[in-house]
């Protein structure tokens, strides 16, 4: 299990995935399924299972909250939050 | 060649500059456009390079750093979104045509806050006087012509006192004057990314304040893609279509350079090597030098007239003899109005990191032997 961090724009993403690399948490820019977006291109960071909440926390603290956070497993995609 | 046309664009770069324009364009595509190898390494570059801007300028937020195609792109960008036909806008008396004309295009009721050389306190109040009931404002931080450093600060906080949006006109600035964006609470900041930031012509930067400028060309940018509207966050608002990528990698090179050598010790330098150049002509009375008594007032950038040469003849004979100088109005005709020499244009010297005292000596010298 994965989670979808998305922002609205490629630069935001690429801003939340170095205020979690400093922090020490690992999150990858990608872009975002066409599936679960809903504006068309957008951009996303991914991170693992178990630093989603710390991750989230983090990125609120820096002004940088994610709009959407998305669960994606192996089946498919499933979003679980706002 | 000895250059001294710095003030047009900065020839000699650090060699890192080509190197990361080469590497760019072997290995960096488009940025926004694809979650590939070469798209997100093309877009970390560029963000890479909005950090180091954002940072060097006192700009909170990277994204409120745009990549534009020159000074001037920048500058109607934001005269665009500010100022509407009919609104009243103050501009100093050393306007460069990057400025003045696009005014004149959007139909302002352009006020020129006319003020002597090198005299800041008369150019405070010109803006004193002419700002009540101005919708925006404009002024160079450095005079293209002169080199005349304008008191930005103190005019900066007279708009902010007024109310009156401020944009920046960074041109002459940017690499050796220090801009603070947010302390100063200028609305844009407009700069070339091929003068003293040492980047590759065809780069330059805009510095904004609002969430929501008025685009001034608009396009795909690889977000928000099924809205027929541009996007209502930056960058993407204003920076649609392909991203000059080889020059912004050369553009940050260039800033890694000036970030080890500091702008404090480029201005220090460029300032000694025009004293220098300043002092060996002074003597002369052929020479009439536009040369600030308070050199503080004056960046790396002189203008002088030949008496009985012609400026454009003396910019002439000096490039017969290797010395690559800028003869006429330099585009900044207000400013030669202000200062008494639009009918005769002055030759301007402006120097830069790489210029050495034995290549201003010998420019001295040439430029002695034409006024014989």
């Amino acid at each position: 299990m994965h989670y979808l961090l998305t922002f609205r724009s490629l630069t935001y993403a690429q801003r939340a995935a170095r205020v979690l690399e400093r922090a020490g948490v690992t999150g990858t820019v990608s872009r975002l399924p066409k599936s679960v977006s809903t504006r068309g291109c957008a951009y996303c960071v991914i991170v693992s299972a178990r630093n989603r909440e710390r991750a989230v926390n983090i990125l609120t603290s820096a002004g940088l909250a994610p709009e959407r956070v998305i669960a994606r497993d192996t089946n498919g995609v499933l979003e679980v939050g706002e | 060649m000895i250059y001294l046309d710095c003030a047009a664009t900065s020839l000699q770069k650090p060699a890192s500059v080509r190197y990361a324009v080469s590497d760019a364009m072997r290995t960096m595509s488009s940025p926004g456009r694809g979650g590939y190898e070469s798209a997100m390494a093309a877009a970390g570059m560029v963000l890479d390079c909005r950090t180091a801007l954002a940072d060097m300028f006192c700009v909170s937020a990277p994204e409120r750093v745009i990549f534009t195609s020159s000074a001037t792109h920048g500058l109607n960008i934001a005269i665009n979104s500010l100022v509407k036909p009919g609104d009243r806008v103050v501009i100093s008396g050393y306007e460069h045509n990057a400025v003045w004309r696009p005014l004149y295009g959007r139909g302002a009721d352009i006020r020129v806050a006319a003020s002597q050389l090198f005299r800041p306190e008369a150019a405070m109040d010109a803006f004193r006087r002419l700002l009540p009931g101005a919708n925006a404002a404009i002024c160079c931080q450095v005079s293209n012509v002169f080199g005349y450093i304008l008191p930005l600060e103190e005019i900066a906080a007279l708009c902010r006192r007024a109310g009156v949006p401020l944009i920046v006109d960074a041109a002459q600035a940017a690499g050796s004057v220090g801009l603070d964006f947010d302390g100063l609470g200028c609305a844009f900041a407009a700069m070339p990314g091929h003068k003293g930031l040492l980047g590759p012509q065809g780069t330059g930067v805009l510095l904004c304040r609002e969430e929501q400028p008025r685009p001034l060309l608009y396009g795909g940018t690889g977000s928000v893609s099924e809205s027929v509207e541009m996007p209502d966050f930056l960058p993407d608002r204003l920076e649609p279509g392909t991203h000059n990528v080889p020059g912004i990698a050369g553009l940050l090179a260039g800033l890694e350079w000036l970030g080890r050598r500091t702008p404090a010790a480029v201005l220090a330098h460029e300032r000694e090597l025009a004293a220098a150049f300043c002092d060996i002509l002074s003597g002369s009375d052929k020479i009439r030098l536009f040369r600030a008594a308070d050199p503080s007032c004056q960046a790396g950038v002189v203008s002088l007239q030949i008496k009985g040469v012609d400026c454009e003849e003396a910019a002439e004979r000096l490039a017969a003899r290797g010395i690559a100088v800028r003869a006429g109005l330099h585009c900044a005709p207000l400013a030669h109005q202000t200062a008494g020499t639009l009918r005769a244009g002055t030759v301007r010297f402006s120097f830069s990191p790489f210029n050495t005292f034995s290549e201003v000596r010998y420019a001295a010298e040439q430029v002695l032997s034409l006024g014989v």
